[in-house]
């Protein structure tokens, strides 16, 4: 504490293990046509471990020097990240302004058992503040120490290092099981697209058309690559309840673990894909701001559960809806029907969707709007009125032959849009006039 | 009141009618764009490269009918634009088939950008664009007055302020 210290050793080869990989690749692009007995005898043998070797060393110098560089110190008020050796970066962040720190774990980092703390910094400032990597334990004490800090507690210091991170006493709220994962993920339909796929694919080989499956190849890897990221996603995936919000962990390959403060949800869909319906299996995503990789990527709060464990998350991150029998609003928002108040799609909107259209609903209550929309999918956004960053009435040339109109509701943070489809025209038109009022009210 | 779009016309500033020429010349610009790659098969032809006849007629006469289609509804467009500041929100509004609305309450702001491209200068007409935290609910109001855009954007910076949530 309070003075410069350097980050684990191997750091730079974490960051940088793709260029030993491609000295590796280049080697053998162009050795390609020798064979191992060539490789290594005569001058050939002198030349390439000398010039390995120097190559070698240039990355290990390289290393060392990115090492030397990346120093991080943690005072009282302060956590600063310095790095760089030809453009010097000096990062810091106030610890007052801390919200929340993550701990990731790349795969590479987690083979050698570091992980990299991430800082939620609540300044404005856009880009993360990272420290990678530290020893997987020392990165638990230090987010420990610093969060403590953060909450004007004075840490104690505490020199042993290698004392397993205390288990925060959380209260689980949700856990999903690799088989339940599994399942969901085969009940996607791009799952079942890709195996289809795969086996039309399968059948035409063996009949002989290797053109054509060429051409398909390309198309599988992309659907394996979105199984590959749903499944390194969610795997393992458990979320706790905290003092402030939830934790979440998970990942396959590269774990994280996550903190969402209830007050940077911005909103929130429940969705249901078209089998799961049938299970009664829901996905919970939410818009946070300053939480997760991406600016305009949804969090994932629940991979898969049933409509227990949706509720228990639902009870953290919004726990008043403003509804007397909240549970059954609650299931009636995420499934189907006109009960509790919900107002959906008028008869004359079957035209423009035959599937959609008693489906279809909304629910204004005291401090939020529900809306329910899809067919074979479908889904539920909650968006609070407090976080509504913008509304948008609009109405299509078949809407107005058919007097109808829709809303949208938009919020930050992510892309989940509360959608309001296919209303009434003169429903939506009131919506649109009090809501206006109740998203300016403090 | 039966939707919002009918009790507009009274208590919605219009944009400047100048934004039609803009509009025009755009409209020439884009539409010369498209009919020179619809023209492609053409000009391949007359250099003696096999095109077939179907290919050499349809393209052409698609743009050309759309962008008529298009020249049609143009004035009707700018008309269709409008603003209305009122108390705690702005709303803007645009479209002639698809009618769109969008409200931003002044204190969902995050910044305002009064900008504008050549053609716009030339009829000294600027275009606002007003910013929240979500990048779906961004609200444009083009073809305004230079000056009137710039009293705009005075206004709401001072709404924003006044009015933080």
């Amino acid at each position: 504490m309070n003075q410069w210290q350097r980050v684990h050793p191997a750091s730079p080869f974490v960051h940088g293990w793709l260029a030993i990989v491609g000295l590796l690749w280049v080697y053998w692009q162009n050795t390609d046509e020798l064979s191992w007995a060539d490789r290594f005898s005569g001058s050939r043998l002198t030349w390439t471990v000398a010039i390995g070797s120097a190559a070698l060393l240039l990355v290990l110098i390289f290393y060392a020097l990115s090492w030397y560089f990346t120093r991080y110190k943690i005072s009282e008020t302060h956590v600063y990240v310095n790095s760089g050796m030809i453009f010097r970066s000096q990062k810091q962040a106030r610890i007052d302004k801390v919200q929340g720190i993550d701990i990731a774990q790349p795969l590479v980092a987690r083979l050698l058992g570091l992980a990299e703390l991430r800082f939620d910094v609540a300044d404005g400032s856009a880009s993360v503040m990272r420290l990678s990597f530290l020893r997987k334990a020392h990165a638990h004490q230090l987010r420990t120490e610093i969060l403590a800090l953060a909450q004007g507690e004075v840490a104690a210091p505490s020199e042993d290092v290698e004392q397993p991170p205390a288990a925060e006493p959380v209260p689980l709220m949700a856990k999903v099981p690799a088989g339940r994962l599994l399942a969901s993920l085969l009940l996607r339909v791009p799952t079942i697209i890709g195996l289809l796929g795969a086996l039309s694919v399968g059948i035409v080989s063996i009949t002989g058309n290797g053109a054509f499956v060429a051409g398909l190849l390309p198309i599988l890897l992309g659907f394996g690559g979105w199984f590959y990221k749903e499944l390194n996603n969610s795997w393992n995936f458990s979320a706790s309840a905290t003092d402030t919000g939830l934790r979440i962990s998970h990942g396959l390959a590269d774990t994280k673990q996550q903190s969402l403060p209830a007050g940077r949800v911005q909103s929130i869909q429940v969705s249901s894909p078209a089998f799961w319906r049938l299970l009664g299996w829901y996905r919970v995503e939410v818009n946070a701001l300053g939480v997760g990789d991406e600016e305009f990527s949804n969090l994932l709060v629940l991979p898969v559960g049933d409509f227990n464990a949706v509720t228990q998350v639902m009870g953290i991150l919004l726990p008043d809806l403003s509804a007397e029998n909240q549970r059954e609003v609650l299931l009636t928002a995420i499934t189907t029907g006109t009960t509790h108040g919900f107002i959906n799609s008028p008869v004359r909107a079957k035209t423009l969707s035959p599937g959609a259209w008693k489906h279809q609903a909304f629910l204004a209550t005291q401090n939020c709007v529900i809306t329910r929309f899809g067919w074979l999918s479908r889904s539920a956004a909650f968006v609070p009125h407090n976080r509504i960053q913008g509304m948008g009435w609009q109405q299509g040339p078949w809407e107005r032959r058919h007097d109808l109109a829709g809303v949208r509701l938009y919020s930050a943070g992510g892309t989940i849009i509360g959608y309001l489809h296919q209303l009434d025209a003169s429903v939506a038109s009131e919506f649109f006039a009090v809501q206006a009022k109740r998203q300016v009210e403090r | 009141m039966k939707t919002p779009m009918e009790s507009l016309p009274n208590n919605f500033t219009a944009v400047d009618p100048d934004y039609f020429k803009v509009k025009l010349v755009n409209w020439s610009i884009q539409s010369s764009c498209y009919l020179l790659v619809a023209l492609l098969p053409l000009i391949l032809r007359l250099f003696g490269l096999p095109a077939p006849w179907w290919l050499v007629i349809v393209p052409p006469v698609l743009v050309i009918g759309i962008a008529l289609l298009v020249l049609r509804i143009l004035r009707r467009q700018v008309r269709a634009l409008g603003y209305q500041e009122r108390t705690e929100d702005l709303v803007v509004r645009s479209g002639v088939l698809w009618r769109k609305q969008l409200v931003i309450p002044y204190g969902r702001m995050q910044y305002v950008e009064v900008t504008s491209g050549p053609v716009e200068r030339r009829y000294g007409l600027c275009k606002l664009t007003l910013n929240t935290a979500a990048g779906a609910a961004t609200a444009v109001i083009p073809g305004l007055r230079a000056e009137t855009g710039e009293e705009l954007r005075e206004r709401l910076v001072a709404a924003g302020e006044a009015n933080q949530l």
